[in-house]
């Protein structure tokens, strides 16, 4: 009936109080010698695995004995989950002793639980700790108030001499808790926890420029996409050579397989993208979102990527050859068209000090009469037209290009007096930043004009329409 | 007094797990805060509570495999090992979250306190409820009390380790929330505020 009741309390505390139940506290619990606790949790163990009730149960093992290390031989100690007891078993040159240590329903993922189970009860135990113990010592007694702070001094000096002596031998033994989870974690935390510590470094740096993370991706997606070192080469020229140089230190020591977690970043800052294009060159295996990011970004990007070398001070520049070179594409005529979206949503991001409303009906440049809204018929109108009012961009700006776009329907004679009479009347100072601003304003202005031309008939209505 | 309870939800097949086991098991070691005479202010009620609200949430995101486990260091809380994020953004949201909650904790304004784990399409499929009341005035000295609280709280943490027992495996891509119950007084409170502002 003994035998029975010890059963029954712990399958107490492990089924219905779902609690951790160790040898230690289980002899506490239950006034037994430790040796006796680990003989009940044995005998429960192997009653439930033959009763093979549905309640699973998760055992951890203390195994001891000598290991070969190092060619010199040390004890080791460690507290083993059940799925790895018999991988520490074979480690071992001599077993010297296996035990029961602890039983639980849950399944831990790290040993703190079971230190945690045993820190409450003994402390509550503190005065007689040893009392169930079955490691004893004659010799050890409590030492008087008066003689021990005298002697902590010497203790620390003693302790500091031991521990180095004795460093190799114990290395094993004061690790107890084994493998469980430290093995796994040692390894993973080197590279996760360096990505994080390259992450604060460059963090401080610059990260309110979303058209440079959006550069980073396509690099990365570029990069990654293609695997060539030479690629790398070519995305370093979008970059300064300074960032580059930065960050090289970093990513030698990182792993490869922690890299691609970098790319997954997006809020990561603008050197950022040069910490992930060499990433990204090594085999990441997370092609699909550099794939997807391929796609829809491939043709921005290559604009974005241009603008974000610049600095605002070329940004004039940079705005004046764009617009060269959108009315040159425009010939192409078909392949104007997704172009002329793109270059617009390029330069949104890092858009140029908008116009005052009164300019907004001002100038549209040749992309604005191909937009897609309009219908084909119309197109082919505006086609000519912007063919037209490509003299006259160079000279005096989008004045003209206006007035041409609303008289669609007149003839080449009518067009011609429109220009002259526009151009008195505009203000001669329209700054080139202007210029992006209604190119993009161009397309809805380009359809509502369209709209008053088809209704328009005689000269005298357009006249009137100033 | 706070109790955890632990609310498993799969909205698939409608099925609840009462909290009553492990409810049970959990009250047992209930935290308690004495607020009268002065010996423990609001403000250090606030903190304790908020310390250990964040030590509550990093466990359960690691006991729960919210996040991997790479992320997790041990550290050592109430004299015991548990596991805390690393991850910086991850802190720092933790953190904001709690930051915000303190002083309606300092006004005990605060109900409960829920840690809701979400599967991808944004259904809770857990919840970790931190209930938290005005306990009764107990008659126990300063001295201990603070180490009485640590113990509990200690078997809060336990209690936590374990739960993995009593729950299911989550699915594959969880994000976790955390809400804030309040009491009625406090949303009106808040408005109140609000207006003034």
């Amino acid at each position: 009936m003994a035998d029975q009741l010890y059963l029954e309390n712990i399958g107490e505390f492990v089924t219905d109080q779902n609690k951790i139940v160790t040898y230690k506290w289980l002899s506490y619990t239950l006034g037994v010698h430790v040796n006796q606790a680990k003989q009940m949790l044995y005998d429960y163990v192997e009653r439930k695995r033959k009763e093979n009730s549905g309640a699973q149960l998760h055992v951890t093992y203390l195994v001891s004995g000598s290991l070969i290390q190092n060619g010199h031989s040390c004890h080791k100690v460690a507290v083993v989950r059940e799925d790895k007891l018999e991988a520490v078993k074979s480690k071992l040159a001599v077993t010297a002793s296996i035990h029961v240590y602890s039983i639980q329903k849950a399944m831990l993922k790290d040993s703190g639980p079971l230190f945690n189970t045993d820190y409450d009860i003994l402390k509550s135990n503190l005065q007689n700790c040893s009392k169930f113990s079955a490691i004893q010592c004659a010799a050890a007694v409590p030492r008087a108030p008066a003689e021990s702070s005298s002697s902590s001094k010497k203790f620390e000096q003693s302790h500091l001499h031991m521990s180095s002596e004795t460093q190799a031998n114990n290395e094993l033994t004061t690790n107890g808790h084994g493998p469980p989870a430290s093995k796994q974690v040692s390894q993973q935390p080197k590279g996760i926890m360096g990505m994080f510590a390259s992450k604060a470094a460059a963090k401080t740096q610059e990260t309110n420029k979303e058209t440079k993370t959006e550069a980073k991706e396509v690099t990365n997606a570029s990069a990654a996409g293609n695997k060539a070192p030479g690629k790398g080469n070519m995305m370093s020229n979008f970059f300064g050579k300074a960032a580059m140089n930065k960050f090289k230190v970093n990513l030698d020591s990182e792993q490869a397989v922690k890299e691609e977690k970098i790319v997954e970043q997006p809020t990561v800052s603008v050197t950022e993208p040069k910490l992930a294009t060499p990433a990204g060159l090594k085999k990441s295996s997370k092609k699909a979102e550099p794939v997807k990011v391929l796609q829809k970004e491939k043709k921005r990007g290559k604009r974005v990527a241009l603008s974000d070398d610049e600095t605002k001070e070329t940004e004039n520049m940079r705005k004046k050859r764009r617009r060269i070179k959108l009315p040159e594409s425009d010939s192409s005529e078909d392949e104007v068209f997704p172009d002329s979206p793109g270059a617009y949503e390029a330069e949104s991001p890092s858009p140029p000090p908008p116009p005052s409303p009164p300019l907004e009906p001002v100038p549209k440049t040749e992309p604005e009469p191909p937009s897609v809204k309009s219908s084909s018929g119309e197109n082919k109108r505006k086609r000519k037209r912007v063919l037209k009012s490509k003299t006259y961009l160079d000279g005096e700006g989008c004045i003209v290009t206006e007035k041409v776009y609303e008289s669609e329907s007149c003839t080449d004679s009518e067009e011609e007096l429109n220009m002259k009479t526009s151009s008195v009347h505009r203000p001669p100072a329209m700054t080139v930043k202007k210029e992006p601003r209604e190119e993009r304003k161009g397309p809805k202005k380009g359809t509502a004009a369209l709209g008053k031309a088809n209704r328009q008939v005689s000269i005298t209505g357009f006249f009137q329409r100033k | 007094m706070t109790t955890l309870t632990r609310q498993d939800l799969n909205f698939g097949q409608g099925r609840e797990a009462g909290p009553a086991g492990p409810g049970a098991g959990a009250s047992g070691p209930a935290g308690f805060l004495e607020r009268a005479t002065g010996l423990c202010p609001p403000a250090v009620v606030a903190d304790v509570l908020c310390e250990f609200l964040e030590v509550a949430v990093h466990l359960i995101l690691y006991v729960r495999e919210v996040y991997p486990v790479g992320i997790f260091q041990k550290r050592k809380k109430y004299n015991v090992p548990v596991q805390m994020s690393c991850h910086p953004e991850l802190n720092q949201y933790i953190q904001d979250t709690l930051h915000c909650v303190k002083p309606l904790l300092e006004k005990n304004d605060v109900e409960k306190v829920v840690v809701v784990i979400l599967d991808k399409e944004h259904r809770p499929v857990e919840k970790f409820v931190f209930e938290i009341t005005q306990p009764p005035l107990l008659s126990i000295s300063s001295d201990s009390l603070l180490s009485h609280v640590e113990q509990l709280l200690r078997a809060f943490i336990l209690k936590i380790s374990v739960c993995d027992a009593v729950l299911d495996h989550n699915p594959p891509g969880c994000t976790f929330t955390v809400l804030v119950h309040t009491r009625e007084a406090a949303t009106r409170n808040m408005e109140k505020i609000q207006v003034i502002k």
